[in-house]
């Protein structure tokens, strides 16, 4: 998705000195760094779990750079006549903000919208990354957990900031602890079965419930437990292909002047081994079969330190905002 | 219809601890978001909204230029997980196309469109969260951010919404009051004492109105003030930033002062 306008001389520009040795870039960074990334956890505040995150900030007038905001939010949903699914289910949707792509009409920026959407919810809305606590009632109700991610700006990358977003957003999300409750008639008291009269014949009758099972919130509802499988949300990294070489994190000018992009989503389960969950090429460029593999492998590394710096960062958030909590309730 | 939670008690506090006539904290940014030509972030309480502007440009649509002004073209989106319940609004809803026409049509007396014809002035605004007061909050983003834009504008667009319990007036509703109590939006042109927008969506006995109606006024004054204040800060740092304030301005001058200073130095030159 060329979402500038560059000539053919300044793409040929931009290729050639990716492909020169040394390779140089625009930004003064090597082929495999990254710009400064900067998250923020819990930043909405009517949320399960929420995360805005930015790549490329400039550090003096604190603009610039591919910003997304993701937040989660859990709805109890009936699974006998609602749209709920037995477990819960993961449902992701992005949106784009016309502010990140001024040049687009709206039509066009909905199928743009579209297109991220399907990339990221067939990734994370797939059975095998379902969290284990998104049911309450068995066959009857289970938590719907909705990611919403709207892109704030784009200059490059933005399907990595999108999963990191997601991976952020999901760390942070707090499942409210839920109790089965049951009522249980008395037997043989209020329900006197000679009163009722024809219907009785029919089989259907409503009136001869003894039970029902609904559920409570026994705790205070922001807190909760964390979503099952933390671990488990991947990372994305782009490959962008310049033949021969490969680089990450392209700007939106490198972005038009690549060829082929490879997404790689891979997952870093604490006890297995790594998975890959999902896998585009996206642009008309071509790479010959024999390069994937190696390529793939490459993403592998890439995306494990990205895990890593990520999981780390996630985890000083995580201390930060419990700290605060603490002395903000020690202050009262 | 009575309500549960009591909106303005006996001591004269409202639920989250103002005073009738007390607005929530405002904060403004001006540092610009995205690709945008100006752009401003504006927060009353919990109630946020990001607004960017683009243009004057060619516009998308030939056929939407006006030969002898600009077109304004408003685009309001509401991010599902703003309200407490997740709800998410397409392009088309009613509600968003309304609000983005209320706004248009605030501002189109506002910004010299005639300065520009044939072209187009985007304005698209972004709602992040939702806390009452959502109409007045796109209103004053909208006027910063088409000031940090260098948009031509007659002056500040500054909006407020007031309500009345009993008989008891309050400014600033929070969701929670304007659930409860009618309520008036109200944008002022501060320096010329016009008003641009007055919206009401609830019923309202019209010996009230008058009472609220001005001090909606009045409160749009203070907020001007503050408004003013935000813009002159971020000229400041613009300026610093080229190199031509002399050494010592800092962001924490008052405006006044800043404002003597830039004269001076356009005297120089």
């Amino acid at each position: 998705m060329a979402s500038i306008s560059l000539s053919k001389s300044e793409k040929s520009y931009i290729q050639t000195s990716l492909t020169s040795t040394p390779p140089i870039r625009g930004d003064g960074r090597s082929l495999l760094d990254y710009r400064p990334i900067a998250l923020e956890i819990g930043v909405v505040p009517l949320a399960n779990g929420s995360v805005r995150l930015n790549i490329g900030k400039s550090t003096h007038e604190g603009a610039g750079g591919t910003e997304v905001l993701a937040a989660v939010k859990l709805e109890v949903e009936d699974v006998v006549n609602g749209d709920g699914v037995d477990g819960g289910r993961v449902v992701c949707s992005v949106s784009c903000s016309p502010a990140a792509y001024p040049h687009l009409s709206s039509n066009a920026l909905d199928d743009l919208s579209y297109d991220m959407t399907t990339v990221l919810n067939q990734t994370l809305a797939h059975p095998s990354l379902r969290p284990s606590n998104l049911g309450i009632l068995p066959k009857k109700k289970s938590w719907g957990l909705h990611l919403d991610l709207i892109v704030l700006a784009d200059s490059g990358n933005v399907f990595d900031a999108l999963f990191m977003a997601a991976r952020a957003a999901l760390w942070d999300t707090k499942v409210p602890v839920t109790r089965v409750v049951e009522y249980q008639a008395k037997k043989g008291g209020a329900v006197r079965q000679d009163d009722m009269d024809v219907e009785q014949e029919s089989g259907l009758d409503t009136r001869q419930v003894s039970r029902a099972v609904d559920f409570e919130l026994p705790d205070y509802w922001d807190e909760g437990e964390t979503l099952a499988g933390q671990d488990r949300w991947p990372v994305c990294v782009t490959l962008n292909i310049v033949s021969p070489i490969y680089y990450l994190d392209a700007t939106l000018q490198e972005e038009a002047s690549t060829p082929l992009r490879l997404l790689l989503a891979l997952s870093f389960p604490k006890t297995e081994a790594p998975t890959l969950k999902a896998s585009r090429l996206l642009g008309p460029g071509e790479v010959e079969l024999s390069q994937i593999k190696a390529l793939v492998q490459d993403g592998e590394k890439h995306a494990g330190e990205l895990f890593a710096a990520l999981e780390a960062k996630l985890r000083e958030e995580d201390v930060r905002r419990n700290q605060k909590a603490r002395d903000r309730f020690i202050l009262r | 219809m009575a309500s549960r939670i009591e909106i303005l008690n006996d001591g004269g506090f409202r639920s989250d601890g103002r005073k009738q006539y007390e607005l929530r904290d405002i904060s403004f940014d001006l540092s610009p978001q995205s690709s945008a030509d100006g752009s401003a972030s504006v927060s009353h309480g919990l109630t946020q909204v990001v607004v960017s502007v683009f243009g004057p440009r060619e516009a998308k649509m030939r056929r939407e230029t006006i030969h002898d002004r600009a077109n304004i073209n408003v685009e309001v989106n509401v991010a599902p997980f703003s309200a407490g319940e997740r709800r998410r609004r397409g392009r088309g809803d009613k509600r968003i196309l309304e609000f983005g026409s209320i706004i248009k049509s605030t501002f189109e007396p506002v910004i010299q469109t005639s300065l520009y014809p044939r072209s187009q002035i985007d304005i698209y605004v972004q709602i992040l969260q939702q806390d009452g007061g959502v109409l007045q909050a796109c209103v004053n983003a909208t006027t910063l951010a088409l000031a940090s834009a260098g948009i031509p504008l007659l002056d500040f667009v500054c909006a407020v919404t007031g309500g009345v319990h009993s008989t008891s007036p309050l400014l600033d509703l929070t969701t929670l009051e304007e659930n409860d109590v009618p309520h008036v939006t109200v944008a002022v042109m501060p320096r010329t004492g016009k008003v641009t927008l007055v919206t009401m969506e609830t019923r309202l006995h019209v010996d009230r109105f008058e009472e609220i109606f001005r001090l909606a006024c009045e409160a749009g004054k203070v907020l001007h003030k503050e408004m003013r204040a935000a813009v002159r800060e971020r000229t400041g740092v613009l300026v610093a930033a080229i190199g031509a304030a002399p050494r010592g301005t800092s962001a924490g001058m008052d405006a006044g002062d800043r404002d003597v200073v830039m004269d001076e130095r356009i005297d120089d030159y």
